[in-house]
């Protein structure tokens, strides 16, 4: 992941509920209530990178709990799992997340949870194969299959211009052998 | 980003490389020998036949110079044959390539090599006829536009072409399921050239996407692995000090 991967920038700017442990002085401003105190218990949204910057680090005294505990994003919890175990066609990814997977794999690394891992890299897969049929097909983008292409995330979109550019370039090379004759 | 273009090599630069195999013709005029880059052509008498590089055979029919005998596999029954094998016996992988058996050569100072599959003649009359070569959609392209009057029923030909291109795509996109995020790669034997150009973008495109997705399981299982050599070499150096204790 490059330091200046736009997606990786705007992955690690969604939201991830975060749960305070601790009283945090000076920390109100995040729920409105500036140079206030942040109590202990008090559920905030946080963009991931701050939050897992506040999940890992520890009060002051040795010993005390993390000042933060975290909690799986929207996008990520056992509703939008069992939808996709179901039927991964089915799900508007795009509207969960714009950047679902790359939210998923970095959530991952702070959860080890195998059974939404196996999931996603399930869904990827039986996505990815609709995606090619999606793409070689002329008529996919506009007529039925124009819902499951609008539902698609940021990484599966690259997929569907690459599954799309190569028979293109082939048809175009086939075309070309016939002008040039 | 220095080159726009996607990595791998180009439709065009596929045929480039595929006009490098060596045809059959029967010449129709006397030529002398030719001194070429990749060696000389042997003199073409009528009506003799004999092998030359696609592109010049392409050439010299364009020139009405030659006629050129279209490989053994593109004829309508054997396609037929290869549709079957493709479509009854290989369902989930691909139908085998020619076994080609590496040719013992001689290079300019007279040493003797084996020379193996892109340098070995495939497409010739004397290929197999139940196999389809690394560039057969390249080479069936080219030689039904330079030379469907030499192809036998060049329609038929061509349909049966565009019935195994579909098959073979088909089983491309049905190798991703069989794909994983820990680096397990998928056989690709016997897909042509053209078919991994076309493929590639997608195909890479699904593996890194896995990867990625899997990431963190690859990073458990690379401290795993490093964690196990650094026990290991302890392990190693506590039998060396065994070794020099005795």
């Amino acid at each position: 992941m490059s330091y200046y991967d736009v997606d990786a920038i705007l992955t690690d700017s969604q939201k991830l509920p975060c749960t305070f442990e601790l009283d945090v002085p000076g920390l109100g401003f995040l729920e409105g209530n500036v140079g206030g105190t942040v109590k202990a218990g008090t559920k905030l949204d946080l963009p991931m990178w701050l939050g897992i910057m506040l999940a890992v680090s520890t009060g002051n005294t040795p010993g005390s709990s993390q000042l933060v505990t975290l909690d799986f994003p929207t996008p990520l919890q056992q509703r939008v799992i069992n939808a996709l175990k179901a039927d991964p066609r089915t799900v508007d990814l795009r509207a969960q997340a714009p950047h679902f997977y790359a939210l998923g794999a970095r959530i991952m690394e702070l959860f080890d949870d195998r059974a939404v891992l196996d999931t996603l890299l399930s869904t990827f897969k039986l996505r990815a194969a609709e995606i090619a049929d999606q793409a070689l097909n002329p008529r996919g983008a506009l007529g039925e299959g124009a819902e499951f292409l609008r539902g698609l995330d940021e990484t599966e979109r690259q997929l569907f211009k690459a599954a799309h550019e190569g028979p293109k370039a082939v048809r175009a090379w086939t075309l070309d052998l016939k002008k040039n004759t | 980003m220095a080159l726009p273009n996607p990595p791998g090599l180009l439709p065009a630069e596929v045929a480039f490389l595929c006009e490098m195999e060596q045809v059959t013709i029967v010449p129709r005029q006397r030529l002398d020998r030719l001194d070429l880059l990749g060696g000389t052509t042997r003199p073409l008498i009528p009506p003799q036949k004999t092998t030359l590089p696609l592109w010049l055979a392409i050439l010299l029919k364009r020139q009405r110079r030659a006629n050129i005998v279209p490989p053994p596999w593109l004829y309508p029954e054997s396609l037929e044959e290869i549709l079957e094998l493709e479509t009854k016996h290989f369902q989930d992988s691909f139908s085998l390539p020619p076994t080609i058996p590496p040719t013992r050569q001689a290079d300019f100072a007279g040493k003797s090599f084996y020379a193996t599959t892109p340098f070995v003649e495939s497409c010739t009359a004397s290929a197999t006829p139940n196999a389809l070569p690394y560039h057969w959609y390249e080479i069936s392209e080219m030689l039904l536009e330079a030379a469907s009057d030499d192809v036998a029923q060049p329609d038929r030909v061509r349909q049966l072409l565009r019935d195994l291109r579909e098959v073979r795509l088909a089983k491309i996109r049905k190798e991703v399921e069989t794909l994983a995020g820990d680096g397990e790669g998928t056989r690709l034997d016997g897909v042509g050239a053209m078919e991994l150009s076309e493929s590639r973008g997608f195909l890479t495109g699904v593996i890194g996407g896995l990867r990625k997705i899997d990431a963190s399981r690859e990073q458990a299982r690379r401290d795993r692995e490093e964690e196990e050599r650094e026990n290991r070499r302890d392990n190693d150096d506590d039998d060396d000090e065994d070794d020099e204790m005795t």
